[in-house]
């Protein structure tokens, strides 16, 4: 457990040293939103309505750039193999890189929300389900992109190859965070929402599950 | 037998690299992998390492094995001391960096940015001494080290012969004559 708490702040500390890739992931991210503002409003009822879409659309951009961030920092310096060569089993790693993104993903998210609420009319009342649900799809989708970004680290064109094979596993979650949202949005009671959170977290247990489990695998020479 | 490799072969695509290699090593013992660029020196520490898997045949190895590759892998961002408490952190080691920083005569909080491939692979000798691994695989460990860094090394070696077994890749045929108990010829028929 320590061993993944340190990971995970040694990995921010070079990402918070670094500035270069989180400016960009912020200012990405931002301009994403105030294009799609531009291009959905001015009015309220449509921008309202897509505010679901958006915000998931912007997290799932964010989560699978920092999975890719967090390998490129032991790529880039060849470092991943003094983590191979750690004594015990990998799992880890996976833990480690996992929680650097969370680390990272949750205050974005919040940042997100908080984004969204002022373009596109996305109500705030509902705060606290609001946040479970950011909580449970984002961890959801960093799961899987943490799995796929640690398979693909070696190898050439990752970053093209990330969200294509992303794209099949993560459907169901982003499917579901954007129901969970929506409903929360529209003002539909929380014991219908909370019908998504259930299918969430069933996804998240067996995406970190299945995770942490074949990462020692793929990591193998 | 710390290290036993029993009919060792490795192919990357249809080049084969090495081809039905024998050895064994055992504690206390130095031995000097010598060889051509290209003959696989670097690929048979991976593979030692456990880093690659053979094409063929086995490899089995007992303790801890570490690596020190050419040049030697460090984040750039972080200090010296950060470094080695993190690894020390990840190996589940304690250790003293200030005394390991002191011996090879590097500074502490300075980002390794700023370091010389010399000073980076002092630093890669003392991160060996402080998580004093039962394997230590080194790969060209003499290249960028001026004289009293050449010296260092040897003091290292010397300390880890007899309690760990020592692989050493090298052009220096001279370095391996002075430390080695036997070598290792690659690219020879």
């Amino acid at each position: 457990m320590r061993r993944v708490l340190l990971l995970a702040l040694r990995d921010l500390r070079l990402e918070v040293r670094d500035r270069t890739g989180l400016l960009s992931l912020l200012s990405f991210f931002a301009v994403m939103l105030f294009i799609m503002a531009l291009a959905l409003g001015p009015e309220e009822a449509p921008l309202r309505r897509a505010a679901p879409g958006v915000l998931w659309v912007a997290l799932a951009f964010m989560s699978t750039l920092l999975s890719s961030r967090a390998f490129a920092l032991e790529v880039e310096e060849a470092t991943l193999d003094d983590l191979l060569l750690t004594p015990g089993s990998k799992e880890w790693i996976y833990f480690g890189k996992l929680l650097f993104q969370l680390l990272l993903l949750f205050p974005l998210s919040l940042l997100a929300l908080l984004m969204a609420a002022g373009l596109f009319y996305l109500p705030l009342e509902r705060g606290l389900p609001l946040l479970l649900t950011l909580l449970l799809g984002v961890l959801g989708y960093a799961s899987v992109a943490t799995f796929y970004a640690g398979l693909l680290a070696r190898l050439r064109g990752r970053e093209a190859l990330l969200p294509l094979l992303l794209f099949s596993l993560v459907v169901p979650v982003v499917l579901a965070s954007v129901r969970a949202t929506a409903g929360l949005v529209e003002g539909l009671p929380v014991a219908e929402v909370a019908d998504w959170w259930r299918l969430l977290l069933v996804f998240d247990v067996v995406y970190v599950t299945a995770g942490a489990l074949l990462f020692p695998v793929v990591l193998e020479g | 037998m710390l290290l036993r490799l029993a009919g060792v072969s490795k192919r990357f695509g249809r080049d084969w690299v090495l081809r039905d290699l024998d050895f064994a090593l055992e504690r206390g013992e130095v031995v000097a992998l010598l060889g051509p660029n290209g003959s696989g020196k670097t690929t048979l520490l991976r593979l030692m390492a456990g880093l690659l898997k053979p094409t063929r045949g086995r490899v089995e190895r007992e303790g801890k094995a570490l690596l020190l590759p050419n040049p030697p892998a460090f984040h750039r961002r972080l200090t010296a001391r950060e470094h080695l408490l993190y690894d020390l952190a990840f190996h589940g080691q304690g250790g003293d960096w200030a005394w390991a920083l002191g011996r090879f005569a590097l500074p502490s909080d300075l980002p390794l940015a700023a370091f010389s491939s010399g000073m980076r692979k002092r630093l890669a000798l003392a991160r060996l001494l402080l998580l004093f691994p039962d394997l230590w695989l080194l790969d060209e460990p003499e290249t960028a080290l001026d004289a009293e860094g050449r010296g260092l090394l040897l003091e290292v070696l010397k300390e880890a012969r007899g309690k760990a077994g020592v692989v050493l890749a090298t052009h220096d045929r001279g370095l391996a004559e002075k430390v080695a108990d036997r070598a290792l010829f690659l690219g020879e028929a």
